[in-house]
């Protein structure tokens, strides 16, 4: 007997060991805020706390980026269908650590692929977390989404549409424990990257076309308990509460998102998380007042959740302009005065900068080609000319949303953007930022939205809660933009064939990288935004690349394969016979 | 009359009085093989293929948002040769989509060409349908949805099955 235990205790030492590579470094909160320090991984998901999406690898650059060709690809799953969907859809930016590339795809199944041979990926492990997928995808608003993982220790941190956070053994791809964050009963889903910053995971809800009421969620990940959770709509009490006019306490179901990752500054120990729109979204209305802290941006403690200060872009919005998406930190010279700022290409259709420290208005300007929903934006205060601090609801420019009783509008930007969710990305040596972009307009009809039933009506949680539809007879198209972030002043632009849902990519090589509806894979110039390069993947691409090196060697990886909106491929006949896939595509010279 | 007896009476006549309000009941009971079938394979057309659902819900009662504001098929009064035009051509200045693949190429939809409605043009289905599988939905719908009230907890499960909680807050509620 003794000898077989000691024969089992080698053994299970053995695999151990075997299981456990020893270049596999712990991630730790010094290695993240100093990710510039390891340009050949990259560890965070907008590349940096500062949301900068910025390789700073040379060897592909705008002299040799003709000699860039795929040498491998990876097929991936999540095709199967659920909810309102036929299948998932790949949005995620891959983390990159030595050679090891971590994606995931819609359904949340987390894929580690190692490509430390340069010359394929090989799939080490898969952590399918066995999602409900009809319980889940039927509150999805807009497709089964997850945009990423991230890294904390020796352990891979994830989520899944089904409201979980999962920690997983990043060398074997156990499951080691998960926490129920989210609630599908009550129409919350998670489909964002974690943002990991010291030993918590913070994340937020989706839901604002299902009537939830929107929150940030810290968990500490050495316990797998919650750390903190911050309401982004101010309950009773709480200062902004009196935004909610309505007398009846619709600030319960008021929406607020929360469903891309946040950028973080060290230096002042701050989180700046994008919030989404109110709901419902089209019946303004239907609550009356500006609506805090929907359609703003909010600075925090990460350490308690505590509000600093907040910024709302579009008061009262009756447009859907969900303010999610990054707010990348910058350092630049505005009125010959150095400045910290934190800035946001809006869904709004206009490009802001403020003072990150105290959440002042700094600039505006407006970086879509057509806008008509205010003439522009206040120089003192930032808030929309039109705006009148007088009226509960506000009706900015006549005709440019839905109004109860009254016709469609005609919207620009549309109520998609402006910029939507994929990220920009800065460069931080040209002192430029690319705004990938949806261009054009179209059409919203109110429709007075019925009571939630704890208000005595009969709408239930799960249940859409958006105040009317919208509806896109007319062509999207999209751009690419360059703005000086002191100025807003747009540097460079490029008309694009179709809106852009995928994000960019900027490198030290001068180049930036987009990915496109038509399976277009391209660099374009950094400075002029000529395209230098393009390879043509086959199905469309819905998310953001990165670069990273193998042995020295520079590679560019972006994922392809989503529905893509039939509010585009509806549109473009060109694409209407477009079918998905599921793969990781990665490119060197 | 004894209660027993006064009590099957009533019943009979709710019988009898849900088969008249809703035929699709009694053919339900009644179906053929190849019906059966078909209502099924309309079933999966409405549910993956085409996911009507996005837009109408999966009761198909109609809903609101992202996919427009899509009317209820339980309430409609179109007959199944009109639900079936509608569905392969859709409705001109209106988001619901036609799912003919040449629909609008020529003078087949409403007399009209992409042409002659200009923005009015109704956008392409996310994916295009054979007449089998669009006769299909109709037979679905009419078994299924049409005529009805509001949906129970049976239908949801019937929809969606029994390894998933979606159909929990309905039977929570009762």
């Amino acid at each position: 007997m003794r000898r077989v235990s000691l024969v089992a205790i080698l053994g299970s030492c053995l695999a151990a060991t075997a299981l456990t590579p020893a270049r596999a470094g712990d991630m730790t909160f010094e290695r993240a805020l100093n990710a510039d320090r390891e340009p050949q991984n990259w560890l965070l998901h907008h590349g940096d706390y500062a949301g900068h999406r910025f390789s700073q690898l040379t060897e592909i650059n705008t002299d040799t980026v003709k000699n860039l060709k795929l040498v491998f690809s990876v097929a991936l799953g999540g095709f199967e269908s659920g909810g309102r969907y036929k299948f998932g859809n790949l949005e995620g930016t891959p983390i990159v650590e030595d050679g090891v590339i971590y994606v995931t795809d819609g359904w949340g199944s987390v894929y580690a692929i190692d490509a430390t041979s340069g010359r394929k990926g090989v799939i080490k492990w898969k952590m399918d977390p066995g999602t409900d997928r009809a319980w889940a995808g039927d509150v999805a608003c807009c497709g089964v989404n997850n945009r990423g993982i991230a890294l904390w220790k020796d352990r891979v941190i994830s989520v899944a549409l089904d409201g979980r956070l999962f920690a997983i053994n990043k060398a074997t791809g156990e499951l080691i424990w998960e926490r129920k964050v989210a609630n599908p009963a009550i129409g919350e889903t998670i489909t964002m990257a974690p943002l990991v910053v010291r030993d918590l995971a913070i994340v937020g809800a989706a839901g604002g076309e299902f009537g939830i009421r929107g929150y940030i969620d810290a968990t500490d990940l050495n316990t797998g308990q919650q750390a903190w959770r911050t309401f982004t709509i101010p309950g009773n009490g709480e200062p902004g509460n009196d935004t909610w006019k309505d007398g009846k306490e619709r600030w319960r179901h008021g929406g607020g998102s929360v469903w891309e990752t946040a950028t973080y500054d060290a230096e002042t120990d701050t989180i700046y998380q994008g919030i989404g729109n109110a709901g419902p979204d089209w019946d303004a209305q239907y609550r009356p007042g500006d609506n805090k802290w929907a359609a703003s941006v909010l600075a925090l403690n990460p350490n308690d959740g505590k509000i600093k200060w907040g910024f709302q872009y579009t008061p009262n919005d009756p447009y859907d302009f969900d303010e999610i998406s990054e707010h990348p930190l910058i350092e630049a010279k505005v009125n010959g005065e150095n400045r910290k700022l934190v800035v946001h290409a809006a869904r709004n259709g206009f490009f802001y900068a403020l003072d990150r420290i105290n959440g002042s208005f700094v600039v505006g300007r407006q970086y879509v080609d057509q806008l008509n929903w205010t003439p522009g934006l206040d120089p003192k205060t930032g808030r929309p000319l039109n705006y009148d601090p007088a009226g509960d609801v506000q009706v900015y420019a006549q005709g440019s949303h839905g109004m109860r009783g009254s016709a469609p509008s005609r919207t620009c930007p549309s109520h998609f953007g402006g910029k939507n969710w994929e990220p920009t990305a800065y460069n931080p040596q040209l002192g430029l930022l690319y705004i990938p972009s949806i261009e054009g307009c179209n059409s919203l009809e109110t429709v007075e939205q019925k009571d939630f039933v704890d208000q005595g009506g009969t709408i239930k949680p799960r249940e859409r809660f958006s105040g009317g539809g919208q509806k896109t007879n007319v062509r999207l198209y999209g751009s690419l933009k360059a703005v000086d972030p002191a100025t807003g002043e747009i540097k460079a632009s490029l008309r694009l064939d179709y809106p852009n849902y995928s994000g960019a990519l900027a490198t030290a090589g001068n180049l930036v990288f987009l990915g496109h509806a038509d399976g277009e894979f391209t660099a374009y110039d950094a400075k002029t935004l000529k395209p230098v390069w393009s390879f043509n993947v086959g199905t469309g691409i819905n998310a953001p690349a990165v670069s990273f090196a193998i042995n020295g060697k520079q590679y560019i990886a972006v994922l392809a394969g989503s529905r893509q909106s039939p509010f585009v491929t509806g549109l473009a006949p060109e694409l209407k016979n477009t079918s998905t896939a599921s793969m990781l595509f990665v490119f060197a010279q | 009359m004894g209660l027993r007896a006064r009590r099957a009476i009533g019943a009979s006549v709710a019988i009898c009085l849900a088969t008249l309000a809703a035929p699709s009941v009694r053919a339900q009971t009644t179906l053929s093989p190849d019906d059966a079938r078909t209502i099924e394979y309309g079933k999966e057309v409405f549910k993956t293929k085409a996911t009507c659902q996005f837009c109408h819900k999966w009761d198909a009662s109609g809903d609101q948002g992202y996919g427009g504001n899509a009317l209820s098929l339980r309430k409609t009064e179109l007959t199944p040769a009109q639900m079936a035009e509608v569905i392969k051509c859709g409705r001109p200045g209106t988001g619901m989509p036609y799912h003919d693949r040449f629909a609008y190429t020529d003078k087949r939809c409403y007399d009209m060409t992409r042409a002659d409605l200009g923005n009015d043009m109704p956008p392409a289905g996310n994916e295009f349908l054979q007449p089998r599988e669009i006769d299909a939905v109709v037979k679905y719908l009419f078994a299924k949805a049409v005529g009805r009230g509001p949906s129970t907890y049976a239908e949801c499960v019937d929809f969606w099955g029994t390894d998933t909680r979606e159909c929990e807050p309905m039977k929570d509620a009762k």
